[in-house]
């Protein structure tokens, strides 16, 4: 299959994935709140794909089912954590905001917005002293980009020399407030720059683009043993959380790069693969499903 | 209307009044946080915060008092300390409780101890407002209570309001102050209905509620653990066994009287808490009945609270995490028979 066919499929079954999860949390069956990645699979897929776990560790923010997927985590177990399934990633414990799996590079996701940026750092220090090639790499949205936290941790890499490749999925907004209105100085690729690293923009709508990029860059950071930062312009397609219902979000409509990306290959083709990977989601949310709730082991006191 | 007509709101409702009257009343009230314009700057089409507590004031009083921040909690829980310490008054919404650990040196460092280190010539009138509590699937980031923790630095006075009048009195109260008051809201409480009186009095920080007269056992309680704790009380009613309930309100500082008291009364003290069983406020409340109630006691003092883990994700979990009323009821049942 070629490049772009295949990140067709993958992005796909990522957006497929998501679509299942709404209609579950639509019917009940998700305990808490769940952040789509709808619009950013693309740009996760097309980076992820030039990650390879464990020996490369990745973390997220609150909005990373797509990023644990693209790492390669098993996709029912991904469900079952997100409806809180004994079957989940931790047994129904951490849920939508607390991904983990590291076996296959994916480190954590974070319910603390701009937290799991330091902690990629550590494995980017694991990584360097480990000396077998690894890498690390964290993404995070134009919101946390104004968190200490991030800031501190580009200065920290750059100052130790870590290879950790920042992401930053620039979706205009964070929660219901504009990044225009909450950056100062609304050029935050400049902004990583400025801090001495490499930083280079990423069209979150050129899937080949994107893919070459990213094999580039990785590879840089891979080599030179150095962080470098990306900035990624995607749209975020289902609301702050699915199910939002705010006037603001009717002003923030955007294009979606999946179907710029199927209008890129053959028709016929591109509606096959589309169709397998909504089976294989539907398939893999609904194994999910069918799994029991995640209880309490032993008596109702020892909830581990 | 009368001032004294009593209506009846949410707390939610409460404290989005009680914040219209105090930027009203008080030309040097602000109120800072993520999203408590919000709307992504779109004029008429506010969120008004993620509870909706804020609703409405961005368009009254402009968006120099009410103000929206980056995601940058150390910068602006810091910034509304700055402006405490030099005439403002603010009200610093941190959306929920378990964020305070990005901006926790702000709160325990300096805000916590300006007024100290001044020698008492600084007052901070700051108010941070925040939320608490688990049992809606928000997980292990988004579900602490962490009042117990907040209360154990000197400095902080912390309040947790259970019902609409309390929240907007408490507020004003906090509001008041010449040290910084941590107010943390319930999320489960917000949609509970209760009276107020139309002008929302002040409600005086350090004093106990009385929730429920009662002559056997003391059981003190906030937030939805208070509600539970009432479900249980009325189920004991119909066996005969009588439950006193008080409602602390304040956390730091504490109504030590109102509960000393009753224990004089009862002779048994069960406290119900959401914060953690090792040196949570339940260990606080227990320790003072030990150390200065210790003669009126005829039983261990007991708490009952969650097991010491973070807050599970998955339905059952979270149920079974958090004391029910059927376990307060088992609990107290245990505690009667005991003697
Ligand atoms: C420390 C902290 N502050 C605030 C929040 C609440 N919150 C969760 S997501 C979010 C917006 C994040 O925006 P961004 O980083 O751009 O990511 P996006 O949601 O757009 O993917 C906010 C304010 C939080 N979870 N943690």
């Amino acid at each position: 299959m070629n490049t772009l066919l295949s990140l067709y499929k993958e992005a796909s079954f990522i957006r497929a994935f998501e679509l299942h999860i709404a209609v579950a949390s639509e019917a009940g069956h998700v305990p808490g709140l769940v952040h789509l990645c709808s619009g950013a699979e693309l740009v996760e897929v097309a980076i992820c794909r030039s990650l390879t776990g464990p020996r490369d560790q990745v973390t997220g923010s609150h909005r990373s089912h797509g990023l644990a997927l693209a790492m390669g985590a098993d996709p029912v177990a991904v469900a079952a954590e997100i409806l809180g399934r004994k079957g989940g990633l931790s047994k129904g414990r951490g849920g939508t905001q607390h991904l983990i799996a590291p076996e296959r590079g994916f480190l954590a996701s974070n319910g603390i917005v701009g937290a799991q940026v330091p902690v990629a750092a550590g494995a980017a220090l694991t990584a360097k002293l480990m000396a077998a090639g690894g890498i690390a790499a964290t993404f995070f949205g134009d919101g946390a980009a104004n968190q200490g936290a991030v800031l501190e941790t580009m200065n920290l890499a750059v100052s130790l020399n870590l290879p950790l490749l920042f992401v930053m999925e620039n979706n205009g907004l964070g929660q219901s407030t504009s990044a225009d209105y909450a950056s100062g100085g609304a050029d935050l690729c400049a902004r990583a720059a400025a801090f001495g690293m490499k930083a280079e923009r990423m069209d979150g709508y050129k899937g080949a683009r994107a893919i070459k990029q990213s094999a580039e860059i990785i590879d840089y950071v891979r080599m030179s043993g150095k962080p470098a930062f990306i900035e990624a312009n995607v749209p975020r397609l289902s609301g702050h959380y699915f199910g939002e219902k705010a006037d603001y979000l009717a002003h923030h409509e955007a294009d979606d790069p999946l179907e710029d990306l199927a209008e890129s290959l053959d028709s016929g083709v591109a509606e096959r693969v589309r169709l397998e990977a909504e089976q294989a989601a539907h398939d893999a949310v609904s194994d999910a499903l069918n799994m029991g709730e995640a209880a309490p082991e032993k008596s109702a006191e020892v909830v581990l | 209307m009368s001032e004294k007509t009593p209506l009846q709101m949410t707390i939610a409702q409460a404290l989005n009044r009680a914040h219209h009257q105090i930027l009203e009343a008080e030309p040097r009230a602000i109120v800072i946080g993520e999203d408590i314009v919000g709307g992504a700057g779109l004029d008429g089409k506010e969120l008004g915060g993620v509870f909706g507590v804020t609703a409405g004031l961005a368009s009254r009083f402009g968006t120099s008092r009410v103000i929206d921040t980056p995601i940058s909690e150390t910068a602006f829980v810091g910034m509304g300390l700055g402006a405490a310490m030099t005439g403002l008054k603010p009200i610093v919404e941190v959306m929920f409780c378990d964020f305070i650990g990005v901006c926790f040196d702000q709160i325990l460092n300096q805000a916590a101890k300006a007024r100290y280190l001044s020698g008492g010539r600084i007052d901070v009138p700051l108010v941070i407002r925040t939320t608490m509590g688990a049992g809606d699937g928000s997980a292990a980031m988004h579900s602490q209570s962490l009042h117990g923790l907040l209360a154990s630095v000197p400095g902080l006075s912390v309040v947790c309001a259970s019902t609409p009048s309390d929240a907007a009195g408490l507020l004003k109260s906090a509001l008041a102050a010449p040290d910084p008051v941590i107010m943390l809201d319930h999320k489960g409480l917000y949609g509970m209905i209760g009276d107020v009186e139309a002008d929302l009095p002040a409600v005086p920080i350090g004093r106990g509620r009385l929730v429920l007269k009662g002559s056997d056992i003391t059981l003190v309680a906030i937030g939805e653990m208070l509600v539970r704790a009432t479900k249980a009380a009325a189920q004991l009613a119909e066996r005969g066994v009588s439950v006193e309930i008080i409602d602390p309100r304040s956390i730091q500082p504490l109504d030590t009287d109102m509960i000393l008291t009753s224990l004089e009364k009862t002779k048994r003290l069960l406290v119900v808490d959401e914060g953690p069983s090792y040196g949570g406020f339940a260990d606080r409340v227990i320790a003072v009945a030990a150390c200065d109630g210790y003669s009126a006691l005829s039983a261990a003092p007991q708490k009952l609270t969650p097991p010491h883990t973070p807050v599970p994700y998955g339905r059952l979990l979270e149920a079974a995490w958090l004391p029910s009323s059927e376990a307060i009821v088992s609990k107290i049942d245990e505690m009667m028979y005991e003697e």
